[in-house]
């Protein structure tokens, strides 16, 4: 059917564009690990954040702040010898969700530090997070 | 395996708040409501979205040929619901897209819901196209009620057609005579129930009914409107009142109640088989614990020798350690032989093991005689049988058969008593329980489990 066929094509175009997935996916989270009495309000004041945060140009209330990253990667470098290999790094990109289905990335070879891990994940998040 | 490639240990805490919440139906309603209307800001759209809070309301549309009731239908479940009836009439008969955005507003606005009767409206929507398109501008019913009934009836059920011209309610001279007589006096004859335009009606009804009812594949319900409008209200009442099954994530953690020879281990052991879940059998916990020789074995040996009960406490402390292991919490599970009394009820709670679905199976009396003191044991092959309904095969066999002391009619009843004093306080404590009449073959019962753990809890009238 033509009418559904476009419909559908605008709507994914849509959520791309909004980035409605990661949105969501940040909110259920968020819902999960905090497990507000009241989830409606607590969505409520999330949102009121982010919008007031989008017209103030103030930092957004992340997910994963500085310490968690650390955590994470100590969590993964076992041996403490400062670096994660590249498996890792893209596993933790998608545990994260912050590497989409598509994208490949590829392993120039360079080992990854604590600080192009955070670099990185950071660079993700806010790229998500501007075309809220 | 390292960090990040070993499975999630996720806290049980969290399904279980995601099940108590609806967290799921929750993030996809917005997510329905942010793609029908794409809005070009999301945050403040979903912001107003979760301040309505109307995901739950009713949004019923009701289809049927003339004189099938829809009208009564729907007047009558809009004030049992308390939600607000949008009819051709009250929309005042305008052009198709009007009539749309008007609905619409009514839909966005109202923090009620609305049952929308559908009965001239029919006629406009004579394509399936029309009736998706209707959906995607966002009106999207969750139940769909279609009246059926024999076109005989209808042609002479619309003779006896009667409207009261103030309140615009429908009567009818023999089913549904108002009762005070300043109503009937002012009852007037509507335009156009004779026989032959009822039958064109019905004829056009036919035609496009047929095109409309495929676009609503699973919310649909054709309800025979032959019968006493009481029954048709109550048949519509409760498919409203069902919620429809959801793709939300959800772990079965079952409780299976009931007393000696209802079952339940036999239950259990298909439930696990069909759907992976843990069958946890409390007894069955112990005796391995003490053959196992574990430390918990050591202290509840002392008890099997007195053939006295174990105390909550280490029973608590088994159950904790199984429950809480990584397969359970991931598959599921299904307990049978505990709780047994209200004590141990609120202890499981207080540990955080909530089960999601309680089933209670009940057999009378005699059937639980029948099933428990006709087993019998071979002692040369180990095989069990039953004299009624598995007997064994040859005189021989018959010959040698044991009975287990516990199955004689005294041990019963004894045991029998002990469930049903507690049975009434369990009951009360596990409200969202689903009673099964297990006094049937396993299979026929199995289905009533298997669709009580599938469908959505239902939902309690407020």
């Amino acid at each position: 059917m033509q009418a559904g066929g476009s419909r559908e094509l605008e709507a994914r175009n849509y959520l791309e564009k909004h980035r409605i997935m990661e949105l969501l996916s940040y909110l259920t989270s968020a819902l999960l690990f905090f497990r507000p009495e009241k989830p409606r309000e607590y969505l409520i004041t999330i949102l009121e954040r982010l919008r007031i945060a989008k017209i103030t140009g103030v930092a957004f209330p992340f997910f994963m702040d500085h310490s968690n990253i650390v955590a994470m990667f100590e969590m993964m470098d076992t041996s403490s010898k400062g670096t994660i290999s590249f498996v890792q790094y893209k596993e933790a990109l998608k545990t994260l969700g912050l590497l989409n289905k598509d994208e490949v990335l590829i392993d120039d070879g360079h080992i990854i530090t604590l600080d192009k891990f955070r670099a990185e994940v950071n660079k993700r998040t806010e790229e998500i997070w501007s075309s809220f | 395996m390292d960090a990040t490639t070993a499975p999630h240990h996720i806290p049980p805490e969290m399904p279980q708040y995601g099940e108590e919440r609806h967290v799921f139906e929750l993030m996809q309603n917005m997510l329905e409501q942010l793609l029908i209307y794409q809005p070009k800001d999301p945050i403040p759209f979903m912001i107003t979205h979760l301040q309505q809070d109307n995901d739950n309301v009713p949004k019923i549309v009701i289809l049927g040929p003339p004189a099938s009731g829809k009208t009564t239908i729907a007047m009558w479940l809009c004030k049992h619901l308390s939600s607000n009836l949008l009819t051709m009439d009250n929309l005042m008969a305008q052009k198709f897209s009007s009539l749309a955005a008007v609905a619409r507003e009514h839909y966005q606005k109202m923090k009620v819901g609305l049952a929308l009767g559908v009965g001239v409206g029919v006629r406009h929507l004579s394509k399936f196209s029309q009736a998706l398109m209707i959906q995607t501008i966002g009106i999207t019913p969750r139940h769909v009620i279609a009246l059926s009934a024999p076109d005989t009836v209808l042609i002479e059920r619309n003779l006896g057609k009667r409207i009261d011209p103030q309140t615009g309610e429908i009567y009818h001279t023999t089913f549904d005579w108002p009762p005070e007589s300043e109503i009937q006096n002012r009852l007037v004859v509507p335009g156009g129930i004779s026989e032959l335009e009822t039958a064109q009606k019905l004829l056009e009804y036919h035609r496009n009914i047929i095109r409309i009812l495929p676009a609503y594949p699973k919310i649909l319900k054709v309800i025979n409107a032959d019968q006493p409008c009481v029954d048709v209200f109550y048949q519509a009442l409760t498919y409203v009142q069902t919620n429809h099954r959801s793709n939300a994530p959800f772990t079965p953690r079952v409780l299976l109640f009931g007393p000696m020879g209802s079952g339940k281990s036999l239950q259990a052991a298909l439930l696990a088989q069909k759907y992976g879940l843990v069958n946890v059998h409390c007894g069955q916990l112990l005796k391995e614990a003490v053959a196992g020789e574990s430390k918990f074995g050591e202290l509840i040996q002392p008890y099997f020798q007195k053939e006295m009960a174990v105390p909550d406490s280490i029973i608590m402390k088994v159950l904790s350690q199984r429950l809480s292991q990584q397969d359970c919490i991931q598959r599921g599970w299904v307990l049978h032989g505990f709780p047994k009394d209200l004590d141990q009820a609120h202890m499981l709670n207080s540990l955080g093991y909530q089960p999601n679905r309680v089933f209670f199976l009940n057999v009378p009396f005699d059937s639980v005689i029948e099933r428990l003191t006709l087993r019998r044991l071979d002692p040369v092959t180990g095989e069990r049988y039953h004299l009624m309904y598995k007997p064994p095969p040859t005189l021989e066999i018959q010959a040698r058969l044991l009975q287990n002391p516990k199955d004689t009619e005294e041990q019963i009843k004894l045991k029998l008593d002990l469930f049903y004093r507690n049975f009434l306080e369990l009951e009360e404590f596990y409200r969202q329980a689903t009673t099964i009449n297990a006094d049937q073959d396993p299979y026929t019962v199995f289905e009533y489990i298997e669709s009580g753990i599938i469908n959505p809890l239902p939902k309690k009238v407020p």
